[in-house]
C-alpha cells in the first residue's frame, strides 16, 4: 500500500470529500491519489500545486512566513490544501463537507508529512 | 485566441521553418501553457538561432517560469543579434529592477524608450524607477515585517506590460495606492487590486522597513486566477469565488473582480489576530471598491468611493 493511501482513505470517507491527492509542489506530479472516476488527477495535481506554490511565494515576498493552509473556494465546492517540504495534500470537496473539521485534520496531517 | 493557436500550429506543422512559432509560442505563454510554449520556442530557435524575436520569446517564457537567469541570458542573446530590440531592452530593464540593480535597469529602459518611443509602459516604468521611495501611505501595514532584499523578489512576474496597468513595475499613481485606505483603518491589514497578470492596479503593501512589496506579491500570484478557474472548471465545482491562505503571521484572502474581459484580483492581508470572518468581510468590501474603481475609470482616484 503506498505511503499515503491510508491517510487519503481516511479523508475520502468524510462527507462531501470527493477525492484527495498528495502532490509534489515543485513539479505538480501526483505522489498518491484517491479521486472519483472522471477526475484527471494529474490535471488537478498540477493546478493545485501551482496555486499552492504561488501562495507560498507571495507569502515569502510579503515576509509572512510559511504557508500553513490554502483554500480555494468555488460556488459548488473547494480545494483544501496543506503542505510541508515539497509535498502538498489536496482535498476536493463539495459544499456538504465540514470545512472547519477538514482544515483541522489537514493541519494535523501536515505535521506528519515527510 | 484558441483559433489563432490552432491556425498557427497547423501552419507550423505544414512548414516547420515558419516564423509563426514566435506568435504561437507567445500565445501559449500568455495562456499559461509554459511547457508547450517552451517546446515551440526551443524548436524554433534551433532553426532560427539568430532571430532576436525568438530569443526574446524564450526569455519571456523563462521569466514566466521564474528562471530569471536564463531569461537574462536569452535577452542578452537577443541584444547581441539586435542591440536595439525594444522587447529585450525592456526585459533586461525589468530583470535588473527585480534584482535591485536600479542603475542598470534605468540604462536599459532609457535605451528601450529610444527603441520604442510609443510604448507608454516603458515611460511609466522609468517614472516609477526614478521616483523617490515613498514611505507609508495610509494603506500600509506592518503585517509581515521582513528584512529580505530586493533579490528575494519572486521572479515569475510576466514581462508584458498589460494595457490595464499604469506601470510595468508597480501600480499607478499615489491616488491609486490610496483607493482602499478608508476601508483599512488603522488595523494591521492591507489591500491590493491586481490585474490578471499580477501587476498592481491599486493599493499598496508596505512592510515594516518602509518598502512597498506590492509588486513582488503580485508577481508571485501572476496567473493564479486562471489556474483557479481551470481547476474548478475541470472538477465541475463552478466559478472560483475566493482563495484564502493562512501563514505563520497573517491571513491572506483573494477574490476575483471582473475587469472588462479579464479577471482582476482583490487581495486582503491581515494579522492572524484578526478573525477570519472579518478578513472575509473586508475582502468583500475591497472587492466591491475595486470593481467600482475599475468601472469608474482606473487611475481616477476615488472614483469608486
Amino acid at each position: 500500500m503506498p505511503a499515503y493511501s491510508e491517510m487519503l482513505d481516511g479523508f475520502t470517507r468524510q462527507r462531501g470529500v470527493q477525492g484527495g491527492l498528495v502532490v509534489s509542489e515543485r513539479d505538480g506530479i501526483v505522489v498518491d491519489s484517491q479521486v472519483q472516476l472522471g477526475v484527471r488527477a494529474s490535471v488537478v495535481a498540477a493546478l493545485a500545486a501551482s496555486i499552492y506554490r504561488k501562495a507560498r511565494l507571495s507569502a515569502e515576498a510579503a515576509g509572512l512566513g510559511g504557508v500553513a493552509y490554502v483554500e480555494l473556494a468555488a460556488t459548488e465546492g473547494r480545494l483544501c490544501m496543506v503542505g510541508r517540504g515539497d509535498l502538498v495534500v489536496v482535498l476536493i470537496t463539495d459544499n456538504r463537507s465540514s470545512v472547519g473539521l477538514l482544515r483541522g485534520a489537514l493541519l494535523q496531517v501536515a505535521e506528519t508529512l515527510a | 485566441m484558441p483559433d489563432e493557436i490552432r491556425r498557427w500550429s497547423e501552419e507550423l506543422a505544414r512548414d516547420p521553418a515558419s516564423m509563426v512559432f514566435v506568435p504561437l509560442g507567445d500565445a501559449l505563454r500568455r495562456r499559461g501553457q509554459l511547457d508547450p510554449a517552451l517546446k515551440v520556442a526551443t524548436r524554433g530557435l534551433e532553426r532560427h538561432p539568430y532571430d532576436a524575436d525568438a530569443h526574446d520569446l524564450l526569455a519571456r517564457i523563462h521569466a514566466d517560469r521564474g528562471d530569471m537567469e536564463r531569461a537574462m541570458d536569452e535577452w542578452g542573446a537577443a541584444l547581441r543579434v539586435a542591440p536595439h530590440h525594444a522587447g529585450a531592452l525592456k526585459g533586461m530593464g525589468f530583470a535588473c529592477f527585480q534584482n535591485g540593480r536600479a542603475a542598470e535597469a534605468e540604462r536599459y529602459l532609457v535605451a528601450a524608450v529610444g527603441a520604442d518611443p510609443g510604448d507608454p509602459t516603458i515611460d511609466a516604468a522609468l517614472s516609477r524607477l526614478r521616483a523617490p521611495q515613498s514611505g507609508t501611505n495610509g494603506a500600509s501595514t506592518d503585517v509581515g515585517a521582513t528584512s529580505h532584499t530586493p533579490t528575494d523578489a519572486p521572479t515569475d512576474a510576466p514581462i508584458d506590460a498589460p494595457t490595464a496597468s499604469a506601470s510595468a513595475f508597480a501600480g499607478g499613481t499615489a491616488d491609486a495606492r490610496d483607493v482602499f485606505s478608508d476601508l483599512l483603518g488603522d488595523g494591521e491589514q492591507t489591500a491590493l487590486l491586481l490585474d490578471a497578470h499580477g501587476y498592481v492596479l491599486a493599493g499598496a503593501y508596505v512592510v515594516a522597513d518602509g518598502r512597498d512589496v506590492a509588486q513582488d506579491v503580485g508577481g508571485a500570484l501572476s496567473g493564479v486566477s486562471d489556474e483557479a478557474h481551470r481547476a474548478m472548471r475541470h472538477l465541475g465545482l463552478g466559478e472560483w469565488s475566493s482563495i484564502v491562505f493562512e501563514t505563520e503571521v497573517a491571513s491572506v484572502a483573494m477574490a476575483p473582480v471582473a475587469q472588462d474581459e479579464e479577471i482582476a484580483i482583490a487581495l486582503v492581508a491581515a494579522a492572524r489576530t484578526v478573525p477570519l470572518g472579518l478578513v472575509r468581510r473586508l475582502l468583500r468590501r475591497v472587492t466591491e471598491r475595486g470593481a467600482s474603481w475599475l468601472a469608474g475609470g482606473a487611475g481616477q482616484a476615488g472614483a469608486g468611493r
